[in-house]
């Protein structure tokens, strides 16, 4: 992965699943693969419980010959620390789950989640039926167009970041001590550094949040509220700095520096068709932040920063590479403007795609395996040539992926690497 | 009609105040509601769409002159109502059972509310039986379906199905959208149409009553 990752060849494909709450795999998805390859049975860790994504243990990981493992905070999405496993009985499939994370079913079936598992406070989550993970619940009235600006206070908007407790660098240390010992490639998640994930907006770990935490308010407010949103960034710019000197110290102290690269940021700027914003409000509004952290990084460490967009960004790789990205993910070819070959002609000597490897949205779940592994094999051509590619579906694999699709994607990039595997 | 050409520009610029400002005063001014509807908001919508399609306009802007449009209609709606004039259609308009976004279903809600139609709108999470329900008893000639997700598209096949189980299909035509539909899917679900933008729904829409 190293070589990928500094845009020399490598001499297979680096392959990860699993690695990232981007990189993931659906929990039912990850049992489907266990039985497929015959492994232990038992329940499967769901270790992100917004998007219920299964934890690859190591001898699944070996069965599909991945090359990448995760470092992730101590805390999932909804606040609950990912220790004292329980198991967990979803929709019919026996799964583990934090012991801290609970969760009462509606009378129509939904399933609500609690933040810090406290069902005392207003849910957060929502399961639908017929849904396959949690949606965040606004817990904020429509806001009074006739708002008092003036009583709007950024510090709302900052209540989860903060300075990392001593138990989350503990649990940094172990986990990075932990990734570094199995010998792959390691990606580290620290938490922090997202700014303005709507997907974090509405903050589902906090019990009464404040601030602005509808997603569409803070849409309109990136428009509106330019100067509210520039002082929320600002200091959570300052805050996730000084928790990157720490744990940087630590690990170098204590754990040795394993990190190969950092998860830095989560925002989609695009959407299928389009974008949700200008390249001009870009550079105003985030680019500023984004180069101070990956200039601190770059300064201090030999980690590559990492950025998820989905949809259509390729107005704005040029802006990333000048912020300081090294990768991007997930690559969504199926998104207007974001044809692999021109992308990968255009930006591959200077971008890691991360991702772009089969489309989740139509090839994966609905087409043939043989689709699947022409897909794969086209993609493979077009991203592997000079490095600078790792291996990774568009975005997490969805519930209802079957299993010889999964299966035939991996084939398909082990048959490309010449590679025999399970 | 300065207060008119204000309207037009409160909506294309997002300005809530001003669109219900500048409504109040042309009603104040005796200009017929359908009027201000039909020769301003909706041209002025139309403009917005525009704007989106050529990326002049991205979501936050959208959402804002839905805002503003929202603040105009909620003044007109009870006075088109008392007129008894009829919309150039109605459509029932939802996110698909298991899906719970929202934000694209509501800016194609927002366009065709300000492109003429009246909108029905049931929100998210919606079941087949509740589509049809509300079809059958607002008289709707349109039913629009939003999915974001893999997962939840089939919903939008169970939905149309439960249109012809209930005798009703042909009453209603039908459109869907959302970021992983496609013209494709649309066709192999027996959808009448698919729109990829809040903007060009409108123009599908027209099409479709006009058919």
């Amino acid at each position: 992965m190293r070589t990928a990752l500094e845009h020399r060849e490598p001499d297979r494909i680096p392959l990860d699943f699993g690695s990232t709450n981007v990189t993931g795999i659906h929990v039912s998805c990850v049992a489907a693969l266990r039985r497929y390859y015959g492994l232990a049975p038992g329940p499967v860790k769901v270790h992100e419980p917004g998007q219920m994504l299964g934890w690859i243990e190591d001898d699944l990981r070996a069965a599909m010959g991945l090359d990448v493992t995760g470092v992730f905070p101590r805390k999932t999405k909804f606040g609950a620390p990912a220790v004292d496993w329980k198991e967990w009985n979803f929709r019919g499939l026996e799964v583990l789950v934090p012991g801290e994370f609970r969760t009462t079913t509606e009378p129509n079936g939904d399933i609500l989640a609690y933040p810090q598992g406290d069902e005392t406070a207003a849910p957060s989550g929502r399961m639908p039926v017929g849904s396959a993970f949690f949606d965040s619940i606004i817990r904020q009235p429509e806001i009074d167009p006739e708002i008092d600006e003036a009583k709007l206070d950024p510090a709302d908007n900052l209540e989860e970041f903060g300075p990392l407790s001593e138990e989350d660098l503990d649990h940094i240390e172990r986990s990075v001590r932990a990734a570094g010992a199995s010998g792959y490639g390691v990606i580290a998640s620290f938490g922090g550094t997202s700014f303005g994930d709507v997907g974090l907006v509405p903050a589902p770990a906090l019990k009464n949040p404040k601030g602005i935490r509808d997603v569409a308010e803070w849409y309109i407010s990136t428009r509106t509220r330019r100067g509210y949103i520039h002082q929320v960034f600002e200091r959570q710019c300052e805050i996730a700095i000084a928790n990157l000197e720490r744990i940087h110290g630590r690990l170098q102290a204590r754990a040795g520096d394993a990190v190969d690269c950092m998860y830095v940021c989560g925002t989609d700027f695009g959407t299928q068709t389009s974008a949700f914003c200008s390249v001009a409000t870009f550079r105003e509004l985030w680019f500023p932040y984004y180069k101070r952290v990956n200039g601190w990084v770059h300064a201090n460490t030999a980690w590559k920063c990492f950025k998820h967009s989905c949809g259509s960004v390729e107005r704005f790789l040029e802006s990333f590479i000048e912020a300081g990205f090294d990768i991007v993910n997930p690559v969504q070819c199926s998104a207007a403007g974001m044809d692999p070959a021109g992308l990968k002609r255009k930006y591959g000597s200077r971008l890691v795609f991360w991702g772009g490897g089969v489309d989740t949205q139509k090839t994966l779940p609905f087409g043939t395996p043989r689709e699947v592994r022409e897909e794969v094999l086209r993609r493979c051509e077009i991203f592997a040539p000079g490095g600078g590619f790792v291996f990774n579906s568009i975005h997490n694999l969805q519930a209802g992926t079957p299993v010889e699709n999964i299966v035939a994607m991996l084939d398909a990039v082990h048959e490309f690497n010449g590679v025999s595997h399970a | 009609m300065p207060d008119l050409e204000k309207l037009k520009q409160a909506l294309i610029e997002g300005d809530w105040k001003a669109a219900a400002a500048a409504t109040q005063a042309a009603l104040a001014d005796g200009v017929a509601p359908l009027t201000i509807v039909t020769g301003h908001l909706v041209p002025a919508m139309d403009e917005v769409g525009r704007l989106f399609e050529c990326e002049e306009y991205f979501v936050p802007e959208m959402l804002l002159s839905a805002r503003a449009m929202k603040a105009s209609m909620d003044i007109l709606r009870p006075l088109l109502a008392e007129t008894g004039v009829e919309p150039i259609g109605r459509v029932v308009i939802g996110t698909v059972k298991g899906d719970l976004h929202d934000i694209g279903k509501n800016l194609v809600a927002a366009m065709l509310e300000g492109g003429g139609f009246e909108v029905i709108d049931l929100g998210a999470d919606v079941a087949p039986e509740l589509f049809i329900e509300a079809a059958a008893t607002r008289n709707a000639n349109l039913v629009a379906l939003s999915a974001l997700l893999t997962v939840t598209m089939p919903s939008m096949k169970t939905t149309i199905d439960a249109f012809l189980a209930a005798g009703l299909r042909e009453k209603v035509k039908i459109m869907v959208g959302g970021a992983p539909v496609t013209q494709q899917y649309a066709d192999s679900i027996g959808a009448d149409g698919y729109s990829d933008s809040a903007g060009s729904a409108v123009a599908l829409a027209r099409k479709l009553v006009a058919a």
